[in-house]
This record gives C-alpha cells, structure tokens and sequence, in this order.
C-alpha cells in the first residue's frame, strides 16, 4: 500500500542550521499492515511521516500509495490518499469552526470542492453516528467551535476525520503524546477500532515502547534517519521491551539513547 | 455647537458609513477569515474610485462603472496573492508592494491627473451626496442598505458553501486545510480577489458619492476598515452569533466610525488629529484581547496547570 | 427611557433657540497649508468687512479626501447660505453636495477639470451654482521673465509632478509661450517626491534655465530640488513665492491673501443679493509681483534688473 524507496532528506542544506534527516529509509507496507514507528529524539520518525504526508519534498528517492508515484505530488494533493493525526491536538481541527463543520471538510478530502453547500443534513446524521460511537458526548455538541473541547477531545475528533473518507494510509504522530495517560489510552483504544473496523492501512509514530509492541503488526525503529530495526507478525507479537533495547543496540552499534524512550 | 447641526449632519454620515462599511467588510475576509493583514485596500480603493470615475464620464452606466471597478479590485487582489503564494513575499509587504504600484497605475487609469470630477449635474450616479436627506428612492442611504444587504447575503452564501468553508478552514488553520486535501496557496489568492474586489466596489461608490476620484482617496483605508471591523466585534460581539450579522455588524462598525468623527468635527477638534485618534483607537482595541489573555492566563497559572480536563 | 427621551428633546430645543438667523458661511480647507491658510484668512477679512455679522464656520479636512465629503454634508445639511471650497477636492465635494446653495472655490488653477465642464476658467461663468478665483499666475508673464532674465537661454526645462493635474496644465500652458518666443523646452517629471533629486540631476548640464509650475510636490521639496540646481549652477524660475524662496532665482507670484480677499468680495456680493452666482465669472488674482531670491541669484551670478522685490 504505501512504498518508500531510499528517500534522502536534508534540512537547510550549506548553513549553519544544516541537518540530515533521512538517509536512504526504504519501507514497503502491504495493505492492513499497522506499522509503529520508535527511535531517539532526532531519529528521522516524523520526518519520513511527514515525507510521505509531502509536507517537503524529498531530496531522492520515490513515494507510491497505493500503486500510485506520489512523490512531486503538493500536501494537499497527497491529501486524497491519506487521513492524519497530529501531536499537537490544535493542528488537526480548525478551532474557529464548529464540529459539524470540520467533519464536513474531512468528508471532502479528495473531492473537488464547489459552489454546492457546505454540508447537508443527511451528511448531519451520518456524523452524529459517527460521534455517537466515539462515547465523548460530542454528538450533542455539533454546533459547537471545536477551540472548546480538550486535547483529548479534538484528537479523537480528528481521528474520526481522518478517517471519514476511509484513507489509502492513516499517518498517526504520536497523536497521544500532548495528552495524559488516561486520554491517551482512551485515543489509542479509539485509533484501535478504527482501524479494525475500517481494515485500514497504518503508520504510527511513539515514543511509548510498550503501545509500540503492543499495537499493530510490525515495528520499526528509527536511528539517525535510517530504520534500522524492522520486526513483523509472529516475531513482533513475542517482542519484550528487553529484546528490542538489545535489536537497537545490535543494528546501531550503541546503547538506545533518549530517556523519554526508556521510561515509558 | 448647536445639537440640531449635529442632527442635521447625521444621515451623511451613516450614508458616508455605510460605503465604507462594504470597504470594511473587504477587510473582515482577509484579517478576520483569511487571517492576513492586506495592505492592498489602500490602493485599490482609489483603483475603484478612478475605474468608476473613468467610465461614469465617458457615458458608461453606473452599474457597468461598478462592476468594472469590482473586476479590477479582484486583479488587484490577485497580484498581491501572486506576490504572496507564488514569490513566498509576506503578506503585508506583498500588500504594501501592489499598494504601492497601484498608485501609479491609478494615474494611468485617469490619464496622468490626480484627480477626475463626476458632475452630479452631467451624470446619473447611483449614490450622491446631494441626495442624503431627500425622502425619495434615490437616497443614498437607501440604495446602501438594500446594496449591502445584497452583498451581505450573497457573502453569506459563498462562506457557507464547499468553497467558502475551505476559505474559512484555511484562514483557521492552514495545516489542517492542507491535510484535508484544500489547495490553501489558491484560497489565499481568492479570499484576497474578493476582499479587494469589495474594496473597490467601496470606492467606485465613494467616487460617486463625494463626485470625485482622487489617487489619494484611498490613505489609511485599512485603518478605517479595521476600525469599523473592532468597532462592530467590540459592540456585538456578543450579541451577534451569525456569520452574516457579523458582517452587519461590521456595517455598523463603520456608520458608528464615522458618526464618532462627524461628533469630533461638531466638537471643533482639529481635524489634523483625527489619524492620530483613529490609530490610538484601534490599536488599544487591538491590543484590549491580547491583554485579556495576559491576565486570564496569569490567573489560570495560579489555579494550576492548564485546564483539559474535559475529558 | 422616557426621562432620556425627555432630555434629548430639551436639548433640541435649546440647540433650536440657539439657531440665530445670521448668514453663515462654510468653509472648507483641503490641508494645512500656508498658501491655502492665507487664502482662508483673506477670504474671512474681506467677507467680514462687508457683512460684519456673518459667522463662518472654518473646517480643515487635513489631507483626507472623504472628510471633505464629510464637512460638506455637514454645512449643507445645517443649511449655510455660501459654501467656500479651499483647493480642488474641497470645492468638488461642495458641488457633490449641492447643487443650490452657492459655492466659492479658490486655490483652484484649472476649473475646467475640476468641475469637468469645458471651456470655463477665469473670466466665464460656470452656469452653475459655483464660481471663485483662480490662483494661476499669468504664464505668459513668466514666460517673460524667463527672457528678460536670461536673454542668452536656448532650451528651458520644465520640472514638474506628473500626478498633478494643476501642474500638468500649467507646463502644457506655458511650453505654448515659450515656443512662441523661439526657446525649446525639456520636460522632466517626477511621480513623487522620491525621484526629484534624480530627475533635478537629469536636468543639469541639459538645460539653461529649468522652469517649476505652482507644484505642490515640488514646493514640498524645495531644500532637495536647491541641493542639486545650485552646485548645478542651473537657475530656477519658479511659478509661485514659496518655490522661488526655496530654490529659485525669481518669480511672477501671487499673493494667496489677496485671491482670498477677492474670493471674500465675491461672496459678499452673492450674500447681499446682487449678484447670481451662476453668472458671477471666475476671477484671477487682482496683482501680480515680480520678485526674486537675492541669496540664489548672487550664488548663481546673475543681475537682476529694476522692478523686482525681494522675497523676505
């Protein structure tokens, strides 16, 4: 579903600021794969999320979803493809608008949009389904500006929006960590059954070594803009937080660094 | 001093109000919606102004003198979001630029003079000074409320469809817009089409209205727009929940700007300072919710932490 | 409520009392500006000389074009008997106004564009309710000064701000007189103050006397304009006083005071009734002065003949 083929990418290339962020990071997910992507602070994750969402554009290398070359496309056409979760809860919902209205934008991701209202009432109870099975309340809040919920709230909000239009692949960047444990189980339980229930194609960034074993069916981890860890089906599901610092350790030639990643 | 001069004057000044108010409502979609400070709308506010001018005494009807003025503003708009999207120049100095050139080009536009007379004696004019205190259908303030209240409401429509919610959701929140799949560089360019498309219409009817074009009628127009824009949020904020009394109360933002100023002038005060009072004016209302935030965050601070816990 | 209600309409009564019958008088200024300063306060004197009783109501829209629309709703919505337009803009918003209550300009070169009716100007009639004077020197006499001056000059520049109507007129005018005394003429116009050091400089070493109109833009930057013709060795004969005072050798001028005067005479004629305003021509100024730059002309050399005052 989505193939990475050696990307490269440098940041301010010939400045003082210069900062290689990915050397050559290959990846190739098959359709229903749940990917969790860890590594180090500076370690290149959301940066290749962010490759793949054509926030940049890369220096080499090519990027396909779903068969197609997306590689010159601009963010906004990769758009169609692709539904998205931030870490900060303000970026993935306009605050200004009401609820009904931010899912009526989800809902025209890769639709040309015209001179038709902006969103219909059949639309309006298909949303209030969609809110209803989140069990947030927010199904009796529609008309309200979406700068009034929580963190917790706008991130399971904009998960439900990523995926109104069922996407080619869900990037997720560690949309839980700007939360407090408990809404972060509760969104990661949320993004769970989303998944599941759509079959959905999906990339998530952590830096929870527990969420990342125990979520989805592969996991790969980042060092210095390569991956240089990639485990998958039966030998992930036995994976311990032992086994993987002893993996890094194995392909980086060092100890794991970032305490942030020990930790949690 | 008299209270009755006063009076008297008051329904030029809502008239002279509610042409600027279409002018301020320009200025709501690019600082309010889009979120961007355009400094165009000083220049093509004349642009309007000297297109309307031109055609009215070369014998063209109103109404084509005002739709040709609303088509440049638009080109207008669209040269600074040219600057702005394609050249990647900041917002306010791609404003400042276009603002700059359309000096020059309004001269051209009425052949080399700073200054083009439309005779309300030579020429039928939709909208004229003469007319404001008659009881009849062509008094301005008439012809401005029913033409605001068209603008108003087809404005209303635009935001309200696929296209208008895209412009609303890029001036939100331009990387959200972007990952729903919306083109934000070309809403940018539109939103700043119509915002100086509207501006110019603003001016081809003050042209009318004063009976004259001149290059600097358009100095500190977006002062007086922000004003009527602050002036509007500051007094029905509250009151007005609804996109389209927003932009109604923006209307009124100007007609209460510019009865302020007919006061100032009852008052004697020097009509020299008048800029001065304007730009103290609006920048302390600008300033007034930056302060809000100062303080309510400082409390909030005390009671400790950030409040999520909504949820 | 009610109470308020009750108020305000004592108080409108009160204004009402207040209203004398006397004749009133608006004025209208464009912008600060000593000529157009002088042309009020002469306007003013002359008006209160022959009607000691009227009250004029001065008002100075400081540059901004719609305030000129403001002040003119507001006269004539208070119903004043005469409307006097300082400069071009003041005087048009006063004819977008009314089209009944009679209206003076001054300060006003070309009337024929700023009322956009052909052919009037200082001697006719406007068939409107509007007359007034005008403040344009007579080119041909500075034309004259030219020669007299500078006997020897074969081309004349003419330096002006080409966003200026008034001057574009001006230069138009006098390259007629000019040509018909056998001189070539050189343009050089500015768009803006900006570009006047550059195109001052373009000037020098092209032409042997440079000419500037009664330019607003120019008599703003004199000091600038003196910076370049004088190390230039390039003479000036500038179209009004304050031009010639900055950077000029000499010029034909007239007195703002006065034209107000003359404007004031006009207007008591109209308020005692006996004269129609539609039928009173514009006039010019009543005199003109030769004067000159005594500090410019012996910087630059040159002897100026009997019949020139100095400029204080």
């Amino acid at each position: 579903m989505l193939k990475i083929d050696q990307i490269y990418k440098t940041f301010n290339p010939g400045t003082i600021t210069e900062k290689v962020a990915l050397q050559g990071v290959s990846l190739d997910l098959k359709e229903g794969d749940f990917v969790t992507v860890i590594g180090g602070n500076g370690a290149g994750k959301s940066t290749m999320l962010n490759a793949v969402a054509g926030v940049f554009p890369v220096d080499q290398g090519h990027i396909m979803i779903g068969g197609a070359d997306v590689t010159r496309l601009p963010e906004h056409k990769r758009a169609k493809y692709l539904g998205r979760v931030f870490q900060d809860p303000m970026t993935g919902t306009a605050a200004t608008m009401n609820i009904e209205e931010n899912m009526a934008l989800a809902f025209r991701r890769g639709k040309p949009r015209g001179l038709r209202w902006g969103i219909t009432a059949s639309e309006r109870d298909q949303y209030r389904e969609h809110l209803k099975s989140l069990g947030l309340g927010l199904e009796d809040r529609m008309a309200s500006k979406v700068g009034l919920l929580s963190g917790g709230q706008r991130q399971a909000l904009t998960l439900l929006m990523a995926t109104l239009q069922a996407p080619k692949l869900l990037l997720l960047d560690e949309h839980t960590a700007a939360l407090d444990p408990k809404t972060a189980a509760k969104v990661l339980e949320i993004t769970q059954k989303i998944v599941d229930e759509q079959h959905l194609t999906a990339m998530m960034v952590t830096h929870n070594m527990k969420d990342a074993i125990a979520i989805g069916n592969r996991l790969i981890m980042m060092n210095e803009g390569k991956i240089v860890v990639d485990v998958s089906g039966e030998e992930k599901s036995k994976l311990t937080r032992r086994d993987l610092m002893g993996l890094f350790e194995k392909a980086a030639g060092k100890e794991l660094d970032g305490d942030r990643l020990l930790l949690s | 001093m008299e209270l009755i001069k006063l009076v008297n004057a008051l329904p030029g000044a809502v008239a002279q109000g509610l042409i600027w108010g279409l002018m301020a409502i320009g200025v709501y979609i690019t600082f309010r919606i889009l979120d961007v400070a355009d400094l165009t709308v000083d220049g093509s506010l004349a642009t309007g102004g000297a297109v309307a001018a031109m055609l009215i005494t070369s014998g063209y009807s109103v109404w084509v003198a005002l739709l040709a003025a609303f088509v440049v503003g638009l080109l207008a708009g669209l040269l600074t979001g040219c600057f702005h999207t394609l050249m990647g120049i900041p917002a306010i100095l791609a404003g400042i630029l276009t603002q700059l050139g359309l000096y020059s080009i309004n001269l051209r536009i009425m052949g080399g003079k700073a200054n083009t007379a439309i005779s309300a004696n030579k020429f039928y004019l939709l909208v004229s000074l003469r007319n404001v205190r008659s009881w009849a259908i062509q008094n301005p303030i008439f012809v401005l409320i029913l033409f605001t209240a068209v603008v108003v409401l087809l404005l209303y429509w635009f935001f309200g469809t696929e296209l208008g919610s895209s412009l609303r959701a890029t001036g939100a929140n331009q990387k959200m817009a972007r990952a729903q799949g919306i083109n934000t560089n070309h809403n940018i360019l539109l939103g700043l089409m119509l915002s100086n498309g509207l501006v110019a219409l603003s001016g081809a009817l003050l042209a009318q209205y004063q009976g004259f074009a001149d290059v600097n009628m358009g100095r500190g127009a977006i002062v007086i727009g922000l004003a009527a824009v602050i002036i509007g949020e500051v007094v029905f904020g509250k009151l007005f929940r609804n996109f389209a009394m927003k932009l109604v109360a923006v209307t009124i933002g100007a007609i209460v700007y510019y009865l302020v100023i007919q006061v100032v002038l009852w008052l004697g005060l020097d009509a020299n300072d008048l800029k001065l009072l304007t730009a103290l004016v609006v920048g302390i209302f600008l300033g007034v919710p930056y302060w809000k935030n100062q303080i309510l965050s400082r409390t909030k601070g005390s009671k400790g932490g950030p409040r999520n816990a909504e949820n | 409520m009610k109470k308020t209600l009750a108020l305000v309409l004592c108080l409108m009564m009160v204004a009402l009392c207040g209203l004398a019958s006397a004749t009133t008088v608006g004025v209208i200024q464009l912008v600060q500006h000593p000529a157009l300063d002088a042309a009020t306060q002469g306007f003013i004197d002359a008006l209160k000389e022959e009607i000691p009783d009227v009250e004029v109501d001065s008002q100075n829209a400081s540059g901004d074009s719609a305030t000129c629309a403001q002040i003119a709703n507001t006269f004539v919505s208070n119903d004043v008997d005469l409307i006097l337009g300082n400069a071009t803009p003041a005087l048009q918003a006063a004819v977008a106004a009314t089209a009944d209550i009679p209206i003076l300009g001054t300060s006003i070169t070309d009337y024929a564009s700023a009322l956009s009716i052909d052919g009037i100007g200082q001697g006719t009639a406007t068939g409107i309710n509007v007359s007034g004077t005008t403040d344009l020197a007579p080119l041909d006499g500075q034309a004259d000064i030219i020669t007299e001056l500078f006997p020897e000059a074969k081309t004349v520049g003419l330096l002006y701000c080409s966003a200026e109507p008034n001057s574009v007129y001006q230069i138009e005018t006098i390259r007629g007189f000019l040509e018909a005394k056998g001189l070539e003429t050189k343009d050089f116009a500015f768009a803006d103050s900006n570009d006047v050091a550059s195109v001052t400089q373009s000037a020098v070493g092209a032409v042997d006397v440079l000419y500037i109109p009664t330019d607003n833009t120019a008599a703003s930057v004199t000091e600038t304009i003196a910076g370049v013709v004088i190390p230039g060795n390039l003479p000036v004969i500038a179209g009004e006083e304050g031009i010639a005072q900055g950077c000029g050798v000499a010029t034909l001028t007239i007195s703002y005071y006065d034209l107000g005067v003359a404007t004031g005479k006009q207007a008591a004629k109209i308020l005692k009734g006996e004269v129609n305003v539609s039928e009173l021509a514009i006039e010019a100024a009543p005199n003109f002065t030769k004067k000159y730059n005594a500090a410019n002309a012996e910087a630059l050399g040159i002897t100026i003949p009997d019949g020139y005052e100095v400029i204080e």
